[in-house]
C-alpha cells in the first residue's frame, strides 16, 4: 500500500515537472536581438542575380535600362537623397548597420545614414491604424511566434523604393505590404525573412531573405548620422559662438556631393 | 598576398557605390570606378567631408616633373563603417600629406574610390564593410 502510494506521489511529481516544462516553454523569453547588426553585404550582392523580384511586364525595361546604365558607368542612385532609405530597401541594401532595442511595447531600429533612420516596430497587441499618414518606413506591427518575430508593415509611401542594389530599383508605386519574418539563424546571425507585397509593380509576393551579422567582441555602435555636413564646416557666429556655417565649396576646387 | 586579398574582398563588398559628374562626387554604385586598375598617388589633404551617405577628400595631388598640382576628390564609405574599421573624424585632416591608394574614375577626371591612406608615420588606413574582411 505504502508502495502504491509511492507510486502515485512520484508520477504526480514527473506530472507537475512536465507540466511545468510546458508552462515554462509556452511563456519562454523571445530570444535577445537587442546589439548592433551590420548587414551581409555580400550575400546582398549574391541575392541581386540569385533571387530576381518579379516586376511586371512595365517595370521590366525600366530595371534592364538601370542595370545597362550601372555597366556602363553610369549608375543611377537610388540613395541619391538624405531621406529615409524606406522599406524595404534600409533591409534589402543597406551598407550600414543598425541597432536593434527591445523595451515594453515595442522594438526601435535605429540606424546611422541620416538623422532619423528609425523604424519602430509595435508588439504590445495594437493593430494597424485604419487611415495612417504615409511614411517611407511605414507602420510596423510584431508578434513572437516562438523563436520568430513576424513583423507586418504597412502605410508605406509610394516613393519609397524596392531596390534590389543601390543602383537598380523602382518606387513602389503605392499599396505596398512586407511581412518579416526575424529569427537567429545562429548565434548572432539574424535572418530577416521578407515578403513582399506591391501590386503596382510585382506580379507576385517576393520572398527574400537579408542576413544581419552581430559582433559581441567587437562593441560595435552605430554612430551619430546625419547627411548634410559636407554642406556646412564649423565656424563662428557674431558672439562667437561655435556654430556651423555654409560650405564654400568650389573655388579651391572642392566638391558639392549630389545627396 | 593576404593583405591584397582582403582588401580585393572589402572593395568588391564596398564596389557597388559612387559615381562623378563635372565638379560633384555623387553616390552609391562603383560603376564609375575602375576596380581593376588601381593607382597610388600623393598629394596633401585639402578638406574632409565626414557625411553621409559616404564621405569625400579634396586632396591637392604633388607637382610633379612631367603634371602640375590639381585638385582631385575621392569618395570613400560612410563614417559608420570607417569608425568601426578604426577611423575616427581626425585620422586624415587638412593639412596632411599621404599616399593615396584608389580606383580612378572611368573618364579619367581626377577622382577616385579611395582604398587606403598610407601617412608618413607609416599609419596604413583602410577599411572593410564586413569585419571579417578587417
Amino acid at each position: 500500500m505504502k508502495t502504491v502510494k509511492n507510486k502515485a506521489a512520484a508520477l504526480s511529481i514527473v506530472v507537475a515537472l512536465i507540466g511545468m516544462s510546458v508552462v515554462s516553454r509556452a511563456v519562454a523569453a523571445p530570444p535577445d536581438l537587442d546589439g548592433v547588426w551590420v548587414p551581409d553585404v555580400k550575400d546582398q550582392g549574391r541575392q541581386e542575380t540569385a533571387n530576381v523580384p518579379p516586376w511586371k511586364p512595365a517595370i521590366v525595361p525600366q530595371i534592364e535600362r538601370l542595370a545597362a546604365e550601372e555597366k556602363a558607368g553610369r549608375p543611377f542612385l537610388v540613395l541619391s537623397h538624405c531621406l529615409p532609405h524606406g522599406m524595404p530597401s534600409w533591409m534589402l541594401i543597406s551598407h550600414n548597420a543598425f541597432e536593434w532595442l527591445t523595451t515594453p511595447g515595442r522594438i526601435t531600429m535605429l540606424g546611422e545614414v541620416d538623422g532619423n533612420r528609425m523604424r519602430r516596430i509595435y508588439t504590445d497587441g495594437r493593430a494597424h491604424p485604419e487611415d495612417p499618414d504615409l511614411t517611407l518606413h511605414g507602420h510596423s506591427i510584431g508578434h513572437w511566434e516562438g523563436d520568430v518575430l513576424v513583423v507586418d508593415t504597412t502605410g508605406i509611401a509610394p516613393q519609397a523604393y524596392i531596390a534590389i542594389s543601390e543602383a537598380v530599383g523602382v518606387p513602389n508605386d503605392g499599396d505596398m505590404h512586407i511581412v518579416e519574418r526575424f529569427h537567429l539563424e545562429k548565434p548572432n546571425v539574424l535572418d530577416d525573412e521578407l515578403e513582399i507585397t506591391a501590386p503596382k509593380v510585382l506580379t507576385a509576393i517576393w520572398k527574400t531573405t537579408r542576413i544581419f551579422r552581430r559582433y559581441p567582441d567587437r562593441h560595435y555602435e552605430i554612430i551619430e548620422g546625419e547627411c548634410v555636413q559636407e554642406d556646412l564646416v564649423p565656424g563662428k557666429d557674431e558672439y562667437g559662438n561655435d556654430i556651423f556655417v555654409s560650405h564654400p565649396q568650389n573655388p579651391d576646387g572642392s566638391v558639392r556631393t549630389q545627396k | 598576398m593576404k593583405h591584397t586579398v582582403s582588401l580585393k574582398i572589402a572593395l568588391v563588398a564596398a564596389g557597388l557605390a559612387l559615381s562623378w559628374s563635372a565638379a560633384a562626387v555623387a553616390h552609391h554604385s562603383g560603376a564609375a570606378y575602375d576596380m581593376e586598375h588601381q593607382r597610388t598617388m600623393s598629394g596633401t589633404v585639402k578638406s574632409v567631408n565626414w557625411t553621409n551617405p559616404h564621405i569625400t577628400f579634396v586632396v591637392e595631388s604633388d607637382a610633379t616633373d612631367g603634371e602640375p598640382a590639381r585638385m582631385w576628390v575621392f569618395e570613400v564609405s560612410s563614417p559608420g563603417v570607417l569608425s568601426r574599421s578604426g577611423w575616427t573624424k581626425r585620422s586624415l585632416q587638412p593639412g596632411d600629406h599621404a599616399l593615396f591608394r584608389y580606383a580612378p574614375l572611368r573618364d579619367g577626371s581626377p577622382g577616385g574610390f579611395l582604398l587606403r591612406v598610407k601617412l608618413p608615420n607609416g599609419q596604413d588606413l583602410g577599411f572593410s564593410l564586413m569585419p571579417t574582411d578587417q
